[in-house]
């Protein structure tokens, strides 16, 4: 902790009014709160306004261009009966979580990979991190390409060493399509983890290899003893970024899929979006979004422990 | 760029409110304004016939400016939603479907133009009113009806011997047998698009005698032996006759298909031998356009219809009345529909034989295709529940997960299951 | 790090994987250079091999640049860009400048707000921000964007520049303090000046973010000249049922490549940044 040196600036001065309000403006909970106010500010009216607007929307019966009339828990009584609604949870929590640990293995394969010294390691940093850089849409329309078996590479591929042709339906059987928009995802994800698990891997002491080295460690038992250890508070908080994006993630499958085939792709954002902007219906469709708070309210019981335990 | 927009705003209904105050007579002396929402042609002419020659010449003709503002395709309802829920942005607005029934109570009542065009312009087609009449009242004036129909590869029917599409969809499963076995597979959409799946499940569920709804508009009547018979007929035609691929298709899928030459025939709109005869001459040549098949209880299409409302939030209702009351006219009416090339066909009989239809005869299916065309949900009246079914793509994925080869006794269930939560309150 | 390795280890610990995670990082790029090469007949080729283009064309390219407003959408889409990126570093010093450096009473409930914040989802509150956005009359404008943006970006940036903060000694600060600086002086003039790593990655990844969103943009700009990048090229390169994908995948690469020589220039700074702000932090 710094020493404290505020109260001492005030002993020395002669209490004239406009010192003692500049004191005042000094001092650590005035201060901080003016400095925070703006930014607080702007968050409550652009996203805690919103957001209880949107709690108050999902409580409605409010079919578009009506006005609302209050339902209590309707809506969640309808989802909770809508099979859809629970193949939606069921798909969301599938793609969070087998795509965020893809990301995470391949990530630190990357960054192991990388962290070794060879030329032109600047230039090819950048361009790994070009998934992670292109609007996702425009990549996901290139993807559609890429995925049709008439023009895939890879059906292509699978047809010559004898596959029946036309080969995989990447997008229409629909494991398969899951499948896709997981590897997608891991491919526009994978070099935010790996450069940033790069920087974490940098900052690991080389002293310490050497000494585990000395010990008589295996290169894999240097992994394990050395090098994860010291990584996992940035694995971790990467892993917290990564699952609230890809959990709330619309654009993928609105422009490859829209939630096909039979709902085998739909998740929370592009069901909510198709209830309320395609059915006009602004309060189930809110009652969708909303049922994404409790999930990722989780995750912020895990962060609070987590920076606690530091 | 649009930062100045709120200042144009405030403006703007400034100056409404002034005219309002300043003026006794409907139209007041000074220069009006009206926005009209479109949604982005697929045929450019279109949005430019409007933008170069409509508008300038009801501002010459009555010192309106009208303003024509283009939304990109499938944003449309998020924008008249947004103006709807705000009450401000637009005058006039093109819906699509049914969307006169879901944002009814911000329309005006346009009952005595759609009349007046109806006597003088040789009727309107029974489908017209099916969209835009809602509780005994016109809320919008249907413009006209983009079709779904069956497209077919004339030359490789004529390898199987089959000069003429097909009139039964038994009769069409026999032709896609063979046409796969020469490498000629159908591509029929069973994913998550808007236009070409419904544009052929719907017609073939009704044509069986299938059907979401009864006529009361509030019983679900969707497990019944004749969408069991559709259901099976749908399996074995995608089973036997189809790309797996088509399973995950949406909207632009069959369209790539069809110029990569890998499908012989599918259901769309007038797009694919629109821009293959522009694009690709060869593909456009053999390229034919057919009513869809009749199935045991007849032959159904997808009504897709356009249509113009008016908001009553507008500024001035008379000026926006004796626009779409102009717009409406014949002389207005015939030129755009001319410059769109038959892709809008029109509600009013006045133009069953206008000379558009001979520019490219093999649009002619289209025209005659509006006496069976119906709104996805029929027969009950359309309605809210109707577009939440659709939206959830119910009927759709019925069909979709049948033939992914789940049992038609569940696939039923499911859907009966859904329409009896979304007609909860019917 | 450890190095001095043969010819054949460093084949398989560095080449291999390296070349591995190129090929498929930058496949998808490979196909969107060749398709947006290929005139329309061999675009639909499904006979020919689709990695190899026999006519390239620019056709595409000059389409995209002459038929389109996919300058104005490149200019819109930085312009927006860059604006929500210093709006959302100045709020991000706001807020953890104090959280960082101030002890008074509600600093962790504010703190965990801000990070509660940020798993409010967009599909959430893209209806009533609709309203909001609507009710200030700034629909179809891109400071609605602007004004937007920011909700996703702040809170990360305030996370990122706390944890960074935290890795500055407090010997300079205090120094200037006892020379009797107020706070704010000592936080301008003294402080900020050592966090341009941390800034640099904020910003940057702010910047990655806010060219990327689509949400947003697609409720909120309806109109082709005031579209961004990814929302215009989505918009109108697909006209009804009909693909542009030629210029689709022109568009796709035009977009990204500001983007990354932009990474190029700051991607040391970017993991430096990260470094200490995520690692100690």
């Amino acid at each position: 902790m710094s020493i404290r040196s505020e109260p001492l600036i005030g002993v020395g001065r002669p209490a004239r009014p406009v010192a003692s309000l500049r004191a005042w403006l000094d001092s650590e909970s005035v201060f901080s709160w003016l400095m925070m106010a703006p930014p607080i500010l702007f968050l409550a009216g652009f996203v805690g306004y919103p957001l209880c607007y949107g709690i108050f929307l999902s409580l409605q019966d409010r079919p578009v261009a009506q006005p609302g009339v209050f339902a209590g828990l309707k809506n969640f009584a309808i989802d909770f009966n809508d099979p859809v609604f629970w193949r939606v949870v069921a798909n969301t929590f599938v793609y969070t979580g087998v795509a965020t640990m893809l990301k995470m293995v391949c990530g630190l394969g990357l960054a192991l990979a990388m962290n070794q010294q060879f030329r032109m390691k600047n230039f090819v940093r950048a361009v790994l991190l070009l998934p992670f850089i292109v609007p996702t849409v425009l990549s996901t329309v290139a993807w559609m390409w890429i995925l049709d078996p008439a023009f895939s590479v890879l059906n292509w591929f699978l047809i010559a060493l004898g596959m029946p042709k036309p080969g995989p339906s990447w997008l229409g059987n629909p494991v398969l399509a899951m499948a896709s928009i997981i590897f997608i995802n891991t491919w526009r994800g994978l070099p935010f983890y790996g450069i940033t698990l790069l920087a974490g891997l940098q900052t690991v002491p080389p002293e310490l290899y050497e000494a585990a080295t000395i010990d008589g460690a295996s290169g894999w038992q240097r992994f394990r003893y050395v090098t994860l250890p010291l990584l996992q508070p940035i694995i971790l908080i990467v892993t917290l970024f990564s699952v609230i994006f890809t959990f709330a993630d619309f654009q993928l499958v609105y422009v490859l899929t829209h939630g096909g085939p039979q709902n085998a792709t739909q998740l929370f954002a592009t069901y909510a979006f198709d209830i309320g902007m395609g059915a006009g219906q602004l309060g189930l469709g809110a009652s969708v979004a909303l049922t994404m708070l409790p999930a990722l309210a989780l995750l912020i019981v895990a962060l609070t422990i987590y920076t606690r335990r530091q | 760029m649009e930062s100045t927009s709120r200042r144009g705003f405030l403006k703007l209904a400034g100056l409404g409110a002034a005219g309002a105050v300043l003026s006794s007579r409907p139209i007041s002396a000074s220069t009006k304004s009206l926005t009209l929402l479109h949604e982005s042609s697929f045929i450019k002419t279109y949005d430019e016939h409007f933008q170069k020659v409509l508008a300038p010449a009801y501002e010459k003709e009555t010192g309106v400016k009208v303003t024509y503002e283009l939304t990109s395709v499938g944003s449309l309802q998020t924008r008249v939603t947004t103006v709807a829920e705000t009450g401000s942005g637009a005058d006039i607005t093109s819906n699509a479907f049914s969307w006169p029934f879901l944002f009814d109570e911000k329309y005006l009542d346009v009952s005595d133009i759609a009349e007046e065009a109806g006597k003088r312009q040789g009727g309107w087609y029974e489908a017209a009113k099916e969209a835009v009449f809602v509780n005994g009242k016109w809320k919008a004036i249907p413009f006209g009806n983009i079709g779904q129909l069956m497209n077919w590869r004339t030359d490789w029917f004529k390898e199987v011997g089959v000069a003429k599409f097909p009139e039964t969809w038994e009769e069409l499963y026999e032709v896609g047998k063979k046409l796969k076995a020469k490498d000629h597979p159908f591509g029929f959409e069973l994913g998550h698009g808007f236009g070409d799946n419904h544009g052929w499940l719907y017609p073939l569920l009704w044509s069986y005698g299938g059907a979401e709804v009864a006529p009361d508009g509030k019983t679900v009547a969707i497990d019944s032996d004749e969408t069991a018979r559709a259901v099976d007929f749908a399996r074995k035609f995608f089973r036997d006759t189809m790309l797996e691929d088509v399973l995950g298709w949406t909207d632009p899928s069959n369209n790539k298909a069809w110029y990569a030459e890998q499908i012989s025939c599918t259901n769309n709109a007038e797009s694919i031998l629109w821009l293959g005869k522009r694009d690709f001459p060869e593909i456009g040549q053999v390229t034919d356009q057919a009513l869809n098949p009749a199935g045991p209880k007849g032959r159904f299409h997808l009504l897709a219809p356009v249509s113009h409302s008016i908001f009553n939030f507008t500024q001035d209702p008379e000026a926006a009345r004796a626009f779409l009351r102009w717009l409406t006219d014949e002389k207005q009416l015939s030129g755009w529909y001319a410059v769109a090339d038959t892709y809008y066909q029109p509600f009013l009989h006045g133009y069953d034989n206008a000379p558009m239809w001979q520019v490219e005869p093999r649009n002619i299916p289209y025209r005659d295709a509006m006496a069976t065309a119906h709104l996805p949900g029929w027969p009950a009246p359309a309605s809210r529940h109707m577009a939440e079914s659709v939206a959830k793509y119910v009927v759709v994925d019925m069909f979709a997960k049948a033939c992914s080869g789940a049992s038609t006794k569940d696939v039923i269930k499911n859907a009966e299951g859904q329409l009896k939560e979304i007609y909860r309150s019917a | 790090m450890v190095t001095g390795y043969g010819p054949v280890e460093r084949l398989l610990r560095l080449w291999l994987p390296l070349v591995f995670f190129l090929v498929l990082a930058l496949f998808p790029f490979y196909w969107m250079a060749i398709t947006s090469l290929k005139p329309n007949a061999e675009l639909y080729n499904t006979r020919m091999m689709p990695l190899l283009v026999s006519h390239p064309t620019l056709k595409h390219y000059v389409d995209l640049l002459t038929q389109t407003s996919f300058l104005t959408w490149t200019w819109n889409t930085m312009l927006v860009a860059v604006v929500s990126t210093a709006i959302s570093l100045v709020f991000g010093v706001m807020l953890a400048y104090p959280l960082a450096r101030m002890r008074f009473a509600g600093a962790s409930l504010i703190a965990m707000t801000v990070a509660a914040i940020y798993l409010v989802p967009q599909p959430l509150l893209f209806i009533p921000l609709a309203d909001v956005i609507n009710r200030l009359g700034l629909g179809n404008t891109l400071t609605a964007v602007i004004l937007t943006y920011p909700t996703m970006l702040v809170p990360f940036s305030a996370w990122l520049l706390l944890g960074y903060f935290k890795t500055v000694p407090k010997e300079l600060e205090e120094a200037a303090r006892i020379d009797g600086a107020s706070r704010l002086q000592t936080m301008r003039r003294i402080f900020l000046p050592l966090c341009t790593p941390g800034f640099i990655s904020a910003g940057i990844f702010a910047f990655t973010l806010s060219q990327n969103e689509f949400l947003y943009a697609l409720i909120f700009l309806t109109k082709s000249s005031v579209r961004t990048v990814p929302v215009g090229v989505i918009a109108e390169l697909i006209r009804g049922d009909v693909f542009y994908w030629g210029q689709l995948m022109a568009g796709a690469l035009l977009g990204s490549i500001p983007v990354a020589i932009i990474y190029s220039f700051f991607v040391e700074h970017y993991v430096a940044g990260l470094t200490s702000g995520s690692v100690k932090g």
